[in-house]
């Protein structure tokens, strides 16, 4: 079973080789460290000063964040689970794939960790990125120091274990919806209805109740944009993960026509 | 509820004989009473009864629309199964899904393939889930002469090599049975021999049985060594090849126009022979062998009648194909 399992992950990992969904999680996490490193080389005369505090890398990892976690973190997972299940619908190959020796159960779940595994990948792509942009000026203007702070790596990890966590739910419910559907608009379509619906709401009390404000939220809340909630953003959306996957599994396996 | 009426009137000796052939072969595919409806108005299969023998190619024949594709896809579980039976290599489908499907390679309508890739790496993708020896990879491209292929991505194959890349795919695993829908659609005269040799050369060097359908009798009948046709969800035939051929022979005519085709029909009566009224009052026999046909031409001028033309008029298979839908003839 196990085997199975892994034989049919390294399947369905070769299949996003090369596709759009590939170069978008590429592109995505480089997208803001290239921004903020070509502004910080073009304003590379303020850049000794910057360098010389205490605050570097929060300041750096605030700025870095703040476009990601309410903008293109969520966009990005609502086109990259889509564009995971376009590769089967474009190439009819949903037919094929049922009819291989793996249960739904296989197919369905090695799909998602196909998903979830693009989504790590962007994670640690996008935290290379803000490495690059504090090093790159550094490297290439003898007047620019290193950063004399040390890098925070507790600090690092925490946050980003829990900007993971914050967009699960995201990922879980766009899951749900490509399974369900073959023309692309609508998965597209509702996850970016639910994310600006989301972004509507978010200085609402009780915005913690949409599943898709959670990444937006933890970083207002931690740079203190927004009061911090009583509730706990990431358990919230764990519960809401494990509901759409468990729903979107149901579904997935009562689909009349798997072909 | 529908009924295949067409099914009881069509020829009730070709039944026997396919249950004759049922005994007598191991069914690879057997379908009893295989019912299925898309939507509450109309079922779109009806009590199909298939059955595919071991080692043989059965092409599976009916227009767009017949209900070709739900059968396969059901054979295929790739439908949920509604009312009836399917069993393969011997088997419920459903009770040993994973075990019977490892044995199976399957084409259903379009090409599955994944465009952004080559053909290696589309034969990579399934050799992963099927475990089979990296080697089969080079083996099955080429068979399907798609060895230099290289880096080419399958997006830009034509559609031939598109098709024969899928077949690649559905022999990675060398399975014993291979269900191909409309493999030959949108292929060109050459393309489509080109698949026929490749199917030939695998039923005769590798001993798979093959389920292949198509909506053109001709496409196929110089592969098949066994038919069904499908109409409207109603299997309307199911026999050999030779069976059909005796169809074409019991469909056959000899036509004689006579300057008094009332009388000539008499005489012909007289002398044994159930004539029939042909086209503008002529009159038609079964096919008999030639000294017959001279022997009534005989009689028929010593009563004095003139015979202006003796043509026979044999149907070919499309016809009978045609005939057997309940179609005309374009």
């Amino acid at each position: 079973m196990t085997a199975t399992f892994i034989h049919s992950f390294q399947s369905e990992w070769l299949k996003k080789k090369r596709s759009l969904a590939s170069w978008l999680v590429v592109g995505g996490a480089f997208f803001i460290p290239s921004i903020l490193l070509a502004i910080r080389i073009a304003n590379f005369g303020k850049l000794p000063e910057m360098y010389a505090v205490d605050d570097f890398w929060a300041a750096l990892w605030k700025q870095s964040w703040e476009p990601m976690a309410t903008f293109l973190m969520p966009i990005g997972i609502i086109l990259a689970t889509e564009l995971i299940a376009q590769i089967e619908y474009k190439n009819n190959g949903w037919k094929q794939l049922h009819t291989t020796p793996q249960t739904f159960t296989t197919i369905f779940f090695a799909k998602l960790l196909v998903i979830v595994s693009m989504f790590v990948g962007l994670m640690i792509l996008f935290n290379i990125g803000i490495l690059l942009v504090a090093v790159i000026p550094a490297a290439l203007f003898a007047s620019v120091p290193y950063p004399a702070a040390p890098l925070p790596y507790e600090l690092f990890l925490t946050r980003n274990l829990r900007f993971f966590l914050d967009c699960l739910p995201i990922l879980g419910l766009q899951y749900l919806l490509s399974l369900q559907f073959k023309n692309f608009l609508v998965p597209v379509g509702v996850g970016f209805f639910l994310w600006m619906l989301c972004l509507g709401f978010l200085s609402w009390e009780h915005s913690y109740i949409f599943p898709y404000a959670y990444s937006s939220l933890d970083h207002f809340a931690t740079s203190g944009d927004l009061p911090a909630r009583k509730y706990n953003l990431q358990i919230i959306a764990i519960g809401y993960f494990l509901l759409f996957i468990v729903v979107g599994y149901i579904m997935y396996l009562r689909k009349e026509d798997k072909g | 509820m529908s009924f295949c009426f067409k099914s009881r009137f069509y020829n009730r000796e070709i039944w026997k004989a396919a249950l004759v052939w049922r005994h007598k072969n191991m069914l690879c595919i057997e379908t009893v009473g295989l019912t299925h409806r898309y939507s509450s108005s109309e079922n779109t299969l009806n009590g199909i009864g298939l059955q595919v023998p071991e080692g043989g190619i059965y092409g599976f024949l009916g227009p767009n629309g017949a209900g070709k594709t739900t059968t396969l896809k059901l054979i295929l579980g790739l439908l949920k199964k509604q009312q009836g039976d399917i069993r393969v290599f011997g088997k419920p489908i459903d009770k040993d899904r994973l075990a019977t499907l490892r044995n199976i390679g399957s084409l259903i309508e379009s090409p599955s393939i994944y465009g952004h890739l080559t053909a290696t790496e589309n034969l990579r993708v399934l050799q992963k889930v099927y475990q089979c020896p990296s080697g089969r990879i080079q083996e099955v491209l080429d068979l399907v002469d798609l060895a230099r292929t290289g880096s080419k991505k399958a997006a830009q194959f034509s559609l031939g090599m598109k098709q024969r890349l899928s077949i690649a795919i559905a022999l990675l695993h060398d399975p014993s049975l291979l269900i191909l829908d409309e493999p030959t659609n949108g292929l060109d005269p050459n393309g489509i021999l080109e698949i026929r040799e490749l199917l030939q050369k695998l039923t005769q060097n590798r001993g798979i049985t093959i389920l292949i359908s198509s909506h053109l009798l001709p496409e196929i009948e110089k592969l098949v060594t066994h038919i069904g046709i499908i109409n409207r969800g109603c299997l309307l035939f199911q026999g050999t090849l030779a069976d059909l051929i005796k169809m074409q022979d019991r469909a056959s005519v000899i036509d004689f126009r006579t300057s008094d085709n009332d009388r000539a029909y008499q005489i012909i009566s007289d002398s044994g022979v159930r004539p029939t009224r042909g086209e503008e009052g002529s009159v038609s026999v079964p096919i008999i062998d030639e000294a017959a046909v001279a022997r009534l031409n005989r009689t028929l001028i010593q009563n004095n009648i003139d015979v202006y033309r003796i043509s026979a008029f044999r149907k070919d298979l499309e016809m009978i194909f045609f005939d057997v839908i309940g179609e005309k003839t374009i």
